[in-house]
């Protein structure tokens, strides 16, 4: 897959629901930024003060680092990949 | 009762008896609840900076939660390298600010800054209380997520109203906490059971889970050879037969040795730090890898285990202990061989035997460590002397040993030795730091002046930034550039200053009185401590290297000295 920059990052979908509290989406985007990723495409419903977000985010690192970083924000309730990952989390298995 | 009335309360249930804070305009109403409380013990540090590693030091050498406390804006924004500080190295700690008033901000008030969006990426969670109702769930919250799981900092920041406005609401103890998975230890037994060359690598993640005891009985149950991150150094105690130091950068070279030929690394509360493993393609190489951490987040991040176990450390290595009472493992060729790295591959240093020689860093830290009581806290800055206190002083508990990891902050070991003082009223708690890192909290002798609080200040003084030399000296081709501190001010006079007595030391036979001294002084006391400009610390390894590339040249320097000496 190519990004519109030309990068060959490939692209993941994630769907995510957080509670709506002060800066939710703040700390959800920034975490997507520090773990090396960024978004390509975001949508966000809320209902009776849960937010549901489906993102498309972009990134050669492994994306399961990103999912399990978003899974550890306190206000995230869960976290779905919904792109298939073949490939090992980590740099190197030992 | 008003919102500041129901954080004292809240501190009153929690059993908090003592908070770092610093007032101002947004968080007085605090301060005036504070006026007619007399259980919560404020100590007022000299900078905002000050209160946040003060209360870092005071969770990390009583394993309690630290507190601390200051205004909006730059309150709040002075806060930050402390509490960054904490995030890094997983310190329980509460932080509340004041803000400005709710119909005021996002109006560019005064002393109005977005903290809960400049300290994000800093905090294991934060909040913005909208209303006093929230205020009381809210900080049950925050006080039990500081401290469960990987411990953390988090920030409440409370506008004024808030702070002022009436409310009945009683907290209801909700807790939205995940529940700890529980592990199946069997696949980690059968692993540890069939390897040849199994080597136990913890980290600071033992004590954040006050699992110091069972880590203890584990180790010597076990009878595992072991290496310590510079967050684990006294996990295995200074009696330890099979610890073989820290590893790493600055690591021993048994431990390092001992990583690479391994071929099962059992690491247990730590998250395999670039310092601690260096390039990752080289690091032990032959090793099957079983990762146990509180933090799901921490698993296969850097390397893929073959196993990884979230859970509690504490009845992990409880179980874990009881397999290998019952049947011990049965690698004796594996721990002759450690025992052998161990004796040739420590940390070597020359104690001076030249009377009127120049004092070296590490000769002065194994003195230290050969006079100071064993139960002795030693919070340290950042730089030369925090890794010959990590090398070369021998902690028998891993709460003795408060360094700032993660974040590296210079400024860190005076306040934090502030706060273990606290924490640990009869126990000698001593600074020992830089002349780099002293002067960037230097302010807070003014605390210990004002709580007369015992501890003692070291001074270790090369009047440059050794560290960095070093590395320009090894890597920049020995280009110097903005080291130079030949312009110190007077530490003693300096010190007296704020009325603290101090004395000065320069040659090696004035080492041992100069420590003794300080020691058996009642309050606090300065010793500055003259070294060797070019002393290095070794080994290294070049940062971004392997392990196997460990630059030590302590033999070559011990041969130089003792040439010139003769």
């Amino acid at each position: 897959m190519t990004t519109e920059n030309g990068n060959n990052a490939p692209n993941y979908t994630i769907t995510c629901r957080m509670n709506h509290e002060a800066a939710a989406l703040e700390r959800l985007c920034q975490v997507v930024r520090i773990r090396g990723f960024r978004i390509a495409k975001m949508a966000v419903e809320t209902t009776d003060g849960v937010l549901d977000i489906a993102l498309t985010v972009q990134g050669t690192r492994p994306v399961t680092m990103l999912q399990s970083q978003l899974e550890k924000l306190h206000t995230v309730a869960e976290v779905l990949l919904t792109t298939p990952v073949l490939a090992p989390a980590a740099s190197r298995t030992a | 009762m008003n919102g500041a009335q129901h954080i004292l309360e809240t501190f009153h249930r929690h059993n908090i008896q003592t908070v770092f804070g610093y007032p101002g305009g947004c968080i007085m109403p605090l301060y005036d609840a504070l006026v007619d409380d007399v259980n919560v013990e404020h100590v007022l540090c000299r900078h905002e900076q000050g209160c946040a590693l003060a209360a870092d030091g005071y969770a990390r050498a009583s394993g309690k939660l630290g507190v601390c406390i200051a205004t909006s804006g730059p309150g709040a924004t002075n806060l930050i390298t402390g509490v960054a500080n904490a995030h890094r190295d997983s310190t329980p700690m509460l932080v509340i600010t004041g803000q400005v008033p709710s119909s005021l901000i996002g109006t560019d008030a005064f002393q109005e800054t977005d903290v809960l969006g400049m300290t994000l990426g800093i905090v294991k969670h934060s909040y913005l209380v909208e209303s006093a109702d929230e205020l009381p769930v809210i900080l049950d919250e925050a006080i039990e997520l500081a401290q469960s799981g990987r411990p953390g900092p988090v920030w409440i920041d409370i506008p004024k109203d808030v702070l002022l406005a009436e409310t009945a609401v009683a907290p209801i103890g909700r807790s939205r906490l995940r529940e700890a998975v529980c592990p199946d230890l069997a696949s980690a037994i059968a692993m540890l059971r069939t390897a040849r060359k199994p080597l136990l690598y913890s980290g600071g993640g033992i004590s954040l889970a006050h699992a110091e005891e069972s880590f203890r009985y584990f180790a010597e149950s076990s009878g595992l050879p072991a290496v310590v991150t510079l967050k684990g150094i006294g996990n295995p105690g200074k009696h330890s037969a099979h610890n073989l130091g820290m590893l790493g950068m600055h690591g021993s070279r048994a431990a390092n040795r001992a990583v690479d030929e391994c071929d099962l690394l059992l690491v247990i509360g730590a998250r395999l730090d670039d310092r601690a493993t260096g390039k990752l393609e080289g690091f032990a190489p032959n090793a099957r890898l079983i990762h146990i951490d509180a933090d799901a987040a921490e698993m296969n991040k850097l390397l893929n285990a073959k196993l990884a176990i979230r859970g509690d450390l504490n009845a992990i290595l409880k179980e874990l202990t009881l397999t290998f009472r019952e049947a011990p493992l049965e690698i004796s060729e594996w721990r002759r061989q450690c025992q052998t790295w161990r004796t040739t591959g420590g940390f070597q240093a020359a104690d001076n035997e030249e009377p009127l020689a120049p004092i070296t860093g590490p000769a002065f830290i194994r003195q230290l460590s050969r006079i100071a009581p064993d139960d002795t806290t030693i919070a340290c800055d950042v730089g030369q002397h925090q890794m010959w206190i990590a090398q070369h002083y021998q902690f028998d508990h891993p709460r003795h040993h408060l360094t700032s990891g993660g974040l590296g902050t210079m400024g860190f070991g005076l306040p934090a030795a502030i706060g273990a003082q606290f924490a640990r009223p009869d126990s000698t708690v001593l600074n020992v730091t830089g002349d780099g890192s002293f002067m960037m909290n230097a302010q807070e002798m003014a605390t210990i002046r004002r709580y007369n609080l015992p501890v003692k200040l070291i001074i270790m003084d090369n009047q440059c930034l050794g560290m960095v030399r070093q590395q320009q000296e090894l890597f920049y081709n020995n280009r110097e550039s903005q080291i130079n501190l030949d312009d110190n001010p007077d530490f003693v006079a300096m010190a007296r200053a704020f009325d603290i007595p101090a004395l000065k030391i320069e040659r090696t036979d004035q080492v041992r009185r100069g420590i003794e001294t300080i020691l058996a002084y009642h309050g606090p006391m300065l010793l500055h401590v003259a070294i060797a400009r070019d002393e290095n610390v070794w080994p290294i390894v070049k940062p971004g290297g392997s392990n196997k590339e460990m630059i030590d040249e302590t033999r070559r320097n011990t041969a130089d000295k003792k040439e010139k000496v003769a």
